[in-house]
């Protein structure tokens, strides 16, 4: 016996047994396409060689809730446990979905399965009356509440202290302390000063974010926490905590990739993260470009940057251009003015010679040193020097070749799904390429709010909230800082 | 009942009953806080036969010592009083190893690392010279103190913390104690063209 969810190479076996299962109620074979391929709707089905039954939920993002559709088994084979099986499985679906509650219509003359119904958990919360036709049957709407598990998550891969708190699916806080300003007079996140910055912040910021939720840390049913890749200081102060935490009240913690973070925090924002997606991921520490097939199981990295980070090289010319760090939002306002196609920057990595082993892969070192050398060559020989224009231009290669290599990175793996992540998001001209770009190729762009982009503790605190819901075993209490952690290890264990 | 906490060399945790030490855990590896801490608080308290909500107080050292691992000792301490809603206190760790030498003319030695050392002397129990940042030229001159290794453990800070509790010092000072700034300068930014 085995249950799996279907697929539309399934849809002949179905339609078999269809009729007998739903005599007057059954589908049509063109709405049970619908049903098994649709986006929100999962199917699942029993074989003992052949289908022997199935069932399916619908389960919209953001409503936290699913609809039992149909669950059927045949004739031969009732009465030996494969229904109750079968609507196990539907309901381990719709909590893993985040759903907080499960719905179904039942006919009030079917004893066998409201009393399956009633053995799982299910209570009767109203009834349509003369619901089921010709026969003129009354339906039986019936509910099940299902707990998703509250986790809080702790975030120190850089110079931001992050404590986030969900539950399932749902954002409750999201409390962060940036130590960014502290980092302003060296141009750039000085290790030792972030460490430091974060062991301070970490109490307050606990502190805060349970406040925010209305929560004591009793409450919590996990601890999850980024443990890598970041600095490795930085993050022994979150790791450190996040296990004394967990230990507190003797809750299992969970230790993540923070680059996978980034991804899951669509996951509070649209009620799920609809899958498979390319994720690209640009902060001053990281430019990735990831193919993710599934949250926990399949995350490809497809490329990332050969040099300095996307955000990096933000930082470093509006050095070069005497603006203060950050960088991002001074080149983004001075650029306004400015026209991106003064100056044709290189694009790294974009030549066809480039395309066999750096397909995917980015470099703005070269775009900072061009960048330099044409302000220093102006400055030298006294030449006019329009700072607008060189932030605009430079702000076009950058964005140019970031989005260029990931609606590639979309064509190239069929993926019609962009999920953009890390601080450069908040960069006003990125956005607005990625939106034209994706528009013009008929790719769905997914770019949470900005307090999701940037380094947070809810988005780890929603992946850990995803391994909790798919019942993966926590980390055991000995894992360390992984400075250079894959991107494909999304659970260290 | 109070749990200590130090990270100053290794990673160390004791539980105290009073002033009766019921457990004493450590792991001597001093790259491995991240790691170790977590085993290091439950063994602790398996051994004293207790668990974490029976505890009332943290203690955790602040050093001066190699800040990398020590944060990770406080950051642990720290939250496990803020999870549990009960005080944590801090402790300078060359002051607990001093408690070791009441009488005499001391001079409590740790390693800074790049060649300097941390350091404080005492007289008698009362501090002569506050914790600092030496070299072993410097101390070369204090002839007339007894160096005393300052390697210290959760045991001297949980009994520290347990004395002067009943003091009535104030302790609740948790940060890390840095005698030095972080390692950096602001760049000046290089020219790329020649």
């Amino acid at each position: 016996m085995e249950i799996r969810e279907l697929t539309t190479s399934d849809l002949t076996a179905v339609m078999a047994i269809e009729p007998e299962l739903f005599g007057d109620d059954a589908w049509t074979e063109n709405s049970m396409t619908s049903e098994i391929a649709g986006q929100f709707t999962h199917y699942f089905g029993v074989f003992e060689d052949e289908l022997v039954g199935y069932g399916g939920i619908s389960s919209i993002p953001n409503s936290f809730a699913s609809d039992i559709q149909t669950i059927g088994i045949t004739q031969s084979r009732q009465g030996q446990g494969l229904g109750r099986m079968l609507a196990e499985a539907l309901l381990a679906k719709a909590k893993s979905l985040g759903s907080e509650a499960v719905f179904l219509d039942v006919r009030a003359d079917n004893s066998g399965a409201i009393a399956l119904y009633k053995k799982l958990g299910f209570v009767q919360i109203d009834v349509r009356k003369n619901y089921y036709r010709p026969a003129g049957v009354d339906a039986l709407v019936m509910k099940l509440e299902i707990y998703q598990p509250i986790v809080l998550g702790v975030e120190s891969t850089c110079d931001e202290t992050g404590i986030g708190i969900v539950k399932g699916n749902r954002l409750l806080a999201n409390a962060l302390h940036s130590s960014m300003d502290e980092h302003a007079k060296f141009g750039g996140v000085v290790p030792e000063v972030a460490a430091r910055a974060h062991l301070e912040a970490m109490q307050p910021t606990i502190q805060r974010a349970l406040q925010e939720a209305g929560l004591s840390m009793s409450q919590v049913d996990a601890i999850a926490v980024a443990n890598g890749p970041g600095l490795a200081g930085a993050l022994m102060v979150g790791i450190g905590a996040a296990k004394a935490l967990a230990i507190a009240n003797d809750k299992p913690i969970y230790a993540v990739n923070h680059l996978v973070g980034h991804v899951g925090a669509d996951v509070l924002e649209s009620g799920s993260v609809t899958l498979p997606t390319i994720a690209l991921l640009v902060s001053g520490g990281h430019t990735s470009l990831l193919l993710v097939r599934d949250l926990l199981d399949d995350v490809e990295l497809l490329g990332e940057t050969i040099d300095d980070a996307a955000g990096e090289a933000f930082d470093k010319v509006a050095r070069v251009l005497g603006l203060p760090y950050p960088g991002g939002p001074e080149i983004d306002k001075l650029a306004a003015t400015g026209d991106p196609k003064a100056i044709r920057f290189p694009r790294g990595l974009s030549l066809p010679k480039d395309m066999v082993k750096h397909r995917f892969d980015f470099s703005f070192s070269g775009l900072k040193t061009a960048v330099a050398r044409h302000v220093e060559k102006a400055e030298d020989h006294g030449l006019p020097l329009s700072k607008p224009d060189v932030a605009a231009s430079f702000r076009e290669a950058a964005v140019d070749v970031l989005i260029t290599k990931a609606i590639n990175a979309c064509e190239r793996y069929q993926v019609r799904r962009l999920l953009l992540g890390g601080g450069v998001v908040a960069n006003a001209r990125l956005r607005q390429v990625a939106k034209e770009r994706c528009d013009a190729a008929g790719i769905e762009l997914r770019i949470p709010r900005f307090s999701l982009c940037t380094d947070n503790g809810a988005m780890i605190a929603s992946l850990g909230a995803q391994l909790v819901m798919a019942g993966r075993a926590p980390s055991s209490l000995g894992f360390g800082a992984e400075s250079t952690l894959e991107v494909t290890k999304v659970q260290s264990l | 009942m109070l749990l200590a906490i130090d990270t100053s060399a290794g990673t160390t945790v004791a539980v105290f009953d009073g002033d009766m030490m019921k457990s004493f855990i450590s792991y001597e590896d001093r790259f491995g806080h991240a790691e170790n801490i977590g085993f290091a608080i439950t063994r602790a308290l398996d051994e004293a036969g207790i668990v974490a909500s029976d505890l009332t107080m943290v203690a955790v050292g602040r050093g001066p010592a190699p800040y990398t691992g020590l944060r990770v000792g406080i950051a642990a301490g720290v939250s496990l009083a803020t999870a549990l809603n009960i005080p944590a206190v801090g402790v300078i760790t060359l002051l607990a190893v001093a408690k070791k030498h009441p009488s005499g003319k001391v001079l409590i030695v740790a390693d800074a690392k790049r060649k300097e050392l941390f350091v404080a002397s005492f007289s008698d129990g009362e501090v002569i010279m506050p914790p600092s940042v030496s070299t072993m030229e410097q101390i070369s001159k204090l002839s007339d103190f007894q160096q005393v290794d300052g390697s210290c453990d959760a045991g001297l800070v949980g009994k520290y913390a347990i004395w002067a509790g009943a003091s009535g010092m104030n302790l609740t000072d948790t940060s890390a104690l840095y005698l030095r700034s972080p390692d950096v300068s602001p760049s000046k930014g290089k020219r790329v063209t020649g």
